[in-house]
Protein backbone atom coordinates (compact mmCIF):
# COMPACT_ATOMS: atom_id res chain seq x y z
CA UNK A 1 0.00 0.00 0.00
CA UNK A 2 1.16 3.22 -1.29
CA UNK A 3 0.74 6.79 0.50
CA UNK A 4 -1.87 7.48 -1.98
CA UNK A 5 -4.24 4.50 -1.06
CA UNK A 6 -3.47 4.93 2.70
CA UNK A 7 -4.14 8.71 2.10
CA UNK A 8 -7.55 7.35 0.11
CA UNK A 9 -8.59 4.81 2.75
CA UNK A 10 -8.20 7.02 5.90
CA UNK A 11 -10.52 9.44 4.00
CA UNK A 12 -12.95 6.85 3.74
CA UNK A 13 -12.64 5.64 6.86
CA UNK A 14 -12.48 9.11 8.95
CA UNK A 15 -16.12 9.98 10.26
CA UNK A 16 -17.05 13.76 8.68
CA UNK A 17 -16.18 16.67 11.18
CA UNK A 18 -19.77 18.18 12.26
CA UNK A 19 -18.56 21.67 11.62
CA UNK A 20 -22.23 23.29 11.62
CA UNK A 21 -22.95 21.31 14.76
CA UNK A 22 -19.69 22.32 16.59
CA UNK A 23 -20.22 25.87 15.89
CA UNK A 24 -23.39 25.90 16.49
CA UNK A 25 -22.36 24.61 20.13
CA UNK A 26 -19.37 26.98 20.35
CA UNK A 27 -21.79 29.90 19.43
CA UNK A 28 -24.14 29.23 22.18
CA UNK A 29 -22.07 28.40 24.77
CA UNK A 30 -19.63 31.09 24.00
CA UNK A 31 -22.41 33.64 23.95
CA UNK A 32 -23.86 32.15 27.19
CA UNK A 33 -20.62 33.21 29.04
CA UNK A 34 -20.97 36.57 27.52
CA UNK A 35 -24.51 36.87 28.73
CA UNK A 36 -23.15 35.63 31.84
CA UNK A 37 -19.95 38.76 31.66
CA UNK A 38 -22.38 41.08 30.94
CA UNK A 39 -25.31 40.68 33.88
CA UNK A 40 -21.76 40.96 36.11
CA UNK A 41 -21.47 43.83 34.22
CA UNK A 42 -24.56 45.32 35.32
CA UNK A 43 -24.15 44.15 38.41
CA UNK A 44 -21.13 46.26 39.13
CA UNK A 45 -22.72 49.09 37.59
CA UNK A 46 -25.41 48.95 39.35
CA UNK A 47 -24.48 48.01 43.17
CA UNK A 48 -20.84 49.50 42.77
CA UNK A 49 -19.42 53.13 41.63
CA UNK A 50 -18.78 51.78 38.42
CA UNK A 51 -19.15 53.36 35.13
CA UNK A 52 -19.53 51.46 31.52
CA UNK A 53 -16.01 53.04 30.30
CA UNK A 54 -14.58 51.63 34.22
CA UNK A 55 -16.38 47.98 34.25
CA UNK A 56 -14.45 46.22 31.72
CA UNK A 57 -11.98 45.54 34.24
CA UNK A 58 -13.34 43.92 37.23
CA UNK A 59 -15.81 42.26 34.67
CA UNK A 60 -12.79 40.32 33.33
CA UNK A 61 -11.61 39.19 36.29
CA UNK A 62 -14.38 37.82 38.01
CA UNK A 63 -15.00 35.88 34.75
CA UNK A 64 -11.05 34.65 34.69
CA UNK A 65 -11.74 33.91 38.77
CA UNK A 66 -15.01 31.85 38.50
CA UNK A 67 -13.49 30.12 35.09
CA UNK A 68 -10.53 29.23 37.42
CA UNK A 69 -12.53 27.87 40.15
CA UNK A 70 -14.27 25.80 37.53
CA UNK A 71 -10.96 24.58 36.32
CA UNK A 72 -9.92 23.46 39.68
CA UNK A 73 -13.18 21.89 40.13
CA UNK A 74 -12.54 19.88 36.88
CA UNK A 75 -15.71 21.28 35.26
CA UNK A 76 -14.36 23.51 32.88
CA UNK A 77 -12.77 20.61 31.08
CA UNK A 78 -16.64 19.23 30.71
CA UNK A 79 -17.32 22.90 28.90
CA UNK A 80 -14.43 22.90 26.84
CA UNK A 81 -15.03 19.43 25.18
CA UNK A 82 -18.55 20.45 24.52
CA UNK A 83 -18.35 23.66 23.28
CA UNK A 84 -14.61 23.80 22.09
CA UNK A 85 -13.70 27.44 21.25
CA UNK A 86 -16.89 28.55 22.16
CA UNK A 87 -15.08 27.77 25.89
CA UNK A 88 -11.53 29.11 25.19
CA UNK A 89 -11.93 32.65 22.99
CA UNK A 90 -13.53 34.29 26.07
CA UNK A 91 -11.77 35.89 28.69
CA UNK A 92 -12.85 32.76 30.46
CA UNK A 93 -10.33 30.70 28.50
CA UNK A 94 -7.50 32.44 29.79
CA UNK A 95 -8.21 31.30 33.32
CA UNK A 96 -8.39 27.97 32.63
CA UNK A 97 -5.05 27.97 30.63
CA UNK A 98 -3.30 29.33 33.66
CA UNK A 99 -4.85 26.69 36.45
CA UNK A 100 -4.40 23.97 34.32
CA UNK A 101 -0.83 24.36 33.65
CA UNK A 102 -0.61 25.04 37.18
CA UNK A 103 -2.16 21.64 37.97
CA UNK A 104 -0.13 19.79 35.65
CA UNK A 105 3.36 20.51 36.95
CA UNK A 106 2.23 20.71 40.53
CA UNK A 107 3.90 17.62 40.91
CA UNK A 108 7.55 19.12 40.04
CA UNK A 109 7.07 21.47 43.36
CA UNK A 110 6.01 25.12 43.85
CA UNK A 111 8.69 27.07 42.05
CA UNK A 112 9.93 25.16 39.68
CA UNK A 113 6.88 23.90 38.82
CA UNK A 114 3.67 25.73 39.63
CA UNK A 115 5.49 29.10 39.31
CA UNK A 116 7.51 28.06 36.48
CA UNK A 117 4.96 26.68 34.36
CA UNK A 118 1.74 28.29 35.05
CA UNK A 119 2.00 30.54 32.16
CA UNK A 120 3.21 28.62 29.88
CA UNK A 121 0.16 28.77 27.77
CA UNK A 122 -0.70 32.09 29.01
CA UNK A 123 1.77 33.56 29.02
CA UNK A 124 2.07 33.47 24.83
CA UNK A 125 -1.78 35.81 25.76
CA UNK A 126 -0.06 38.39 27.65
CA UNK A 127 2.68 38.75 25.46
CA UNK A 128 0.95 38.82 22.22
CA UNK A 129 -2.07 41.33 24.32
CA UNK A 130 0.37 43.95 25.52
CA UNK A 131 2.58 44.00 22.09
CA UNK A 132 -0.94 44.19 20.08
CA UNK A 133 -2.30 46.76 22.30
CA UNK A 134 0.93 48.72 21.68
CA UNK A 135 0.87 48.80 18.30
CA UNK A 136 -2.87 49.36 17.73
CA UNK A 137 -2.45 52.36 20.45
CA UNK A 138 0.32 53.70 18.27
CA UNK A 139 -1.98 53.74 15.24
CA UNK A 140 -4.58 55.84 17.55
CA UNK A 141 -2.55 58.14 18.61
CA UNK A 142 -1.41 58.99 14.71
CA UNK A 143 -5.07 59.14 14.06
CA UNK A 144 -5.99 61.34 16.84
CA UNK A 145 -3.12 63.47 15.91
CA UNK A 146 -3.44 63.89 12.62
CA UNK A 147 -7.31 65.07 13.45
CA UNK A 148 -9.12 61.92 11.85
CA UNK A 149 -10.56 60.37 14.88
CA UNK A 150 -11.09 61.52 18.41
CA UNK A 151 -10.22 59.60 21.81
CA UNK B 1 -40.00 20.65 27.17
CA UNK B 2 -39.48 21.42 23.58
CA UNK B 3 -42.99 22.85 23.32
CA UNK B 4 -41.72 25.59 24.91
CA UNK B 5 -38.56 26.75 23.71
CA UNK B 6 -39.91 28.78 20.58
CA UNK B 7 -42.72 30.36 22.11
CA UNK B 8 -40.38 31.94 24.73
CA UNK B 9 -37.66 32.19 22.23
CA UNK B 10 -39.80 34.23 20.32
CA UNK B 11 -40.80 36.64 23.30
CA UNK B 12 -37.50 37.05 24.50
CA UNK B 13 -36.65 38.46 20.86
CA UNK B 14 -39.62 40.22 20.85
CA UNK B 15 -39.40 42.41 24.16
CA UNK B 16 -36.49 43.91 21.67
CA UNK B 17 -39.34 45.72 19.61
CA UNK B 18 -40.55 47.75 22.43
CA UNK B 19 -39.83 51.10 20.31
CA UNK B 20 -41.79 53.29 23.21
CA UNK B 21 -39.48 56.09 23.87
CA UNK B 22 -39.57 56.67 27.54
CA UNK B 23 -38.99 60.21 29.12
CA UNK B 24 -38.79 61.41 32.96
CA UNK B 25 -38.06 64.91 33.88
CA UNK B 26 -37.87 65.94 37.88
CA UNK B 27 -39.94 68.78 38.92
CA UNK B 28 -38.71 71.33 37.68
CA UNK B 29 -40.36 74.42 36.72
CA UNK B 30 -42.21 74.04 33.21
CA UNK B 31 -40.94 76.29 30.37
CA UNK B 32 -37.59 74.32 30.38
CA UNK B 33 -38.77 70.84 30.97
CA UNK B 34 -40.70 70.81 27.66
CA UNK B 35 -38.31 72.58 25.79
CA UNK B 36 -36.00 69.69 26.98
CA UNK B 37 -38.31 67.27 26.67
CA UNK B 38 -39.13 68.50 22.88
CA UNK B 39 -35.22 68.15 22.10
CA UNK B 40 -35.15 64.76 23.39
CA UNK B 41 -37.79 63.84 21.58
CA UNK B 42 -36.75 64.98 18.36
CA UNK B 43 -33.84 62.62 18.89
CA UNK B 44 -33.84 59.44 16.43
CA UNK B 45 -31.23 57.77 17.61
CA UNK B 46 -32.20 57.93 21.73
CA UNK B 47 -34.01 55.46 23.08
CA UNK B 48 -35.13 57.04 26.11
CA UNK B 49 -33.79 59.63 28.16
CA UNK B 50 -33.91 61.10 32.25
CA UNK B 51 -33.64 64.56 33.18
CA UNK B 52 -32.53 66.14 36.29
CA UNK B 53 -32.61 69.62 37.26
CA UNK B 54 -31.22 70.99 40.18
CA UNK B 55 -30.57 74.73 40.85
CA UNK B 56 -28.28 75.44 37.71
CA UNK B 57 -27.15 72.29 37.18
CA UNK B 58 -29.02 69.85 34.50
CA UNK B 59 -27.99 66.04 33.95
CA UNK B 60 -29.47 64.19 30.97
CA UNK B 61 -28.50 60.58 31.11
CA UNK B 62 -29.75 58.98 27.72
CA UNK B 63 -29.66 55.41 26.28
CA UNK B 64 -28.95 55.18 22.78
CA UNK B 65 -31.11 52.82 20.42
CA UNK B 66 -28.70 49.43 20.64
CA UNK B 67 -28.00 49.31 17.12
CA UNK B 68 -26.21 53.02 17.35
CA UNK B 69 -24.16 52.13 20.67
CA UNK B 70 -21.28 52.41 18.77
CA UNK B 71 -21.64 56.02 18.42
CA UNK B 72 -22.73 57.38 21.98
CA UNK B 73 -19.92 60.12 22.26
CA UNK B 74 -21.50 61.52 18.92
CA UNK B 75 -24.83 61.09 20.30
CA UNK B 76 -23.45 63.03 23.60
CA UNK B 77 -21.72 65.37 22.13
CA UNK B 78 -24.81 66.59 19.65
CA UNK B 79 -27.39 66.89 21.86
CA UNK B 80 -25.14 68.60 24.21
CA UNK B 81 -24.85 70.93 21.73
CA UNK B 82 -28.17 71.32 21.21
CA UNK B 83 -29.41 71.86 24.72
CA UNK B 84 -26.88 74.17 25.31
CA UNK B 85 -27.72 76.37 22.71
CA UNK B 86 -31.57 76.48 24.15
CA UNK B 87 -30.42 76.83 27.87
CA UNK B 88 -27.33 78.68 28.08
CA UNK B 89 -27.78 79.61 31.81
CA UNK B 90 -27.46 76.00 32.65
CA UNK B 91 -24.55 73.90 33.22
CA UNK B 92 -25.41 70.93 31.42
CA UNK B 93 -24.04 67.50 31.69
CA UNK B 94 -25.29 64.97 29.27
CA UNK B 95 -24.45 61.18 29.48
CA UNK B 96 -25.15 58.32 27.44
CA UNK B 97 -23.15 55.99 30.31
CA UNK B 98 -26.14 53.15 31.94
CA UNK B 99 -24.65 54.17 35.52
CA UNK B 100 -25.55 57.56 35.24
CA UNK B 101 -29.21 56.53 33.69
CA UNK B 102 -29.50 54.16 36.72
CA UNK B 103 -28.61 56.78 38.88
CA UNK B 104 -31.14 59.08 37.56
CA UNK B 105 -33.89 56.99 38.36
CA UNK B 106 -33.09 57.46 41.63
CA UNK B 107 -32.69 61.16 41.89
CA UNK B 108 -36.20 61.30 39.98
CA UNK B 109 -37.70 59.91 43.38
CA UNK B 110 -35.36 62.18 45.61
CA UNK B 111 -37.11 65.31 46.97
CA UNK B 112 -34.23 67.12 49.09
CA UNK B 113 -32.66 69.17 46.59
CA UNK B 114 -29.10 68.98 48.34
CA UNK B 115 -29.18 65.41 48.63
CA UNK B 116 -29.42 65.46 44.70
CA UNK B 117 -26.57 67.92 44.27
CA UNK B 118 -24.65 65.97 46.02
CA UNK B 119 -24.66 63.14 44.36
CA UNK B 120 -25.33 64.68 40.74
CA UNK B 121 -21.56 66.28 41.58
CA UNK B 122 -20.48 62.64 42.33
CA UNK B 123 -21.36 61.43 39.32
CA UNK B 124 -19.94 64.19 37.33
CA UNK B 125 -16.52 62.56 38.84
CA UNK B 126 -17.54 59.17 37.84
CA UNK B 127 -18.11 60.12 34.70
CA UNK B 128 -14.65 61.91 34.23
CA UNK B 129 -13.21 58.48 35.77
CA UNK B 130 -11.29 56.78 32.70
CA UNK B 131 -9.78 53.35 34.49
Amino acid sequence: MNQEQFDKIEQEITPPTPYVKNVLKAFLVGGLICTIGHAITYFYIIFFDFTEKTVGNPTAATIIFISMLLTGFGLYKKIGQFAGAGSAVPVSGFGNAVISAAIEHRTEGFVLGVGGNMFKLAGSVILFGVSSAFVVSLIKLILVTMGVIEW
Amino acid sequence: MKKLVLPIFLSILLVGCNDEKTLEVNNANGEEVKEVAAIIKNEDEINSGRAIFVEDQLLVAVQAKPWLDYKKTKIEKNLKKKLEEILPEYDITVSSDYKLYWEAQKLLKEEDSEKVKEKLEKLKKLKKEET
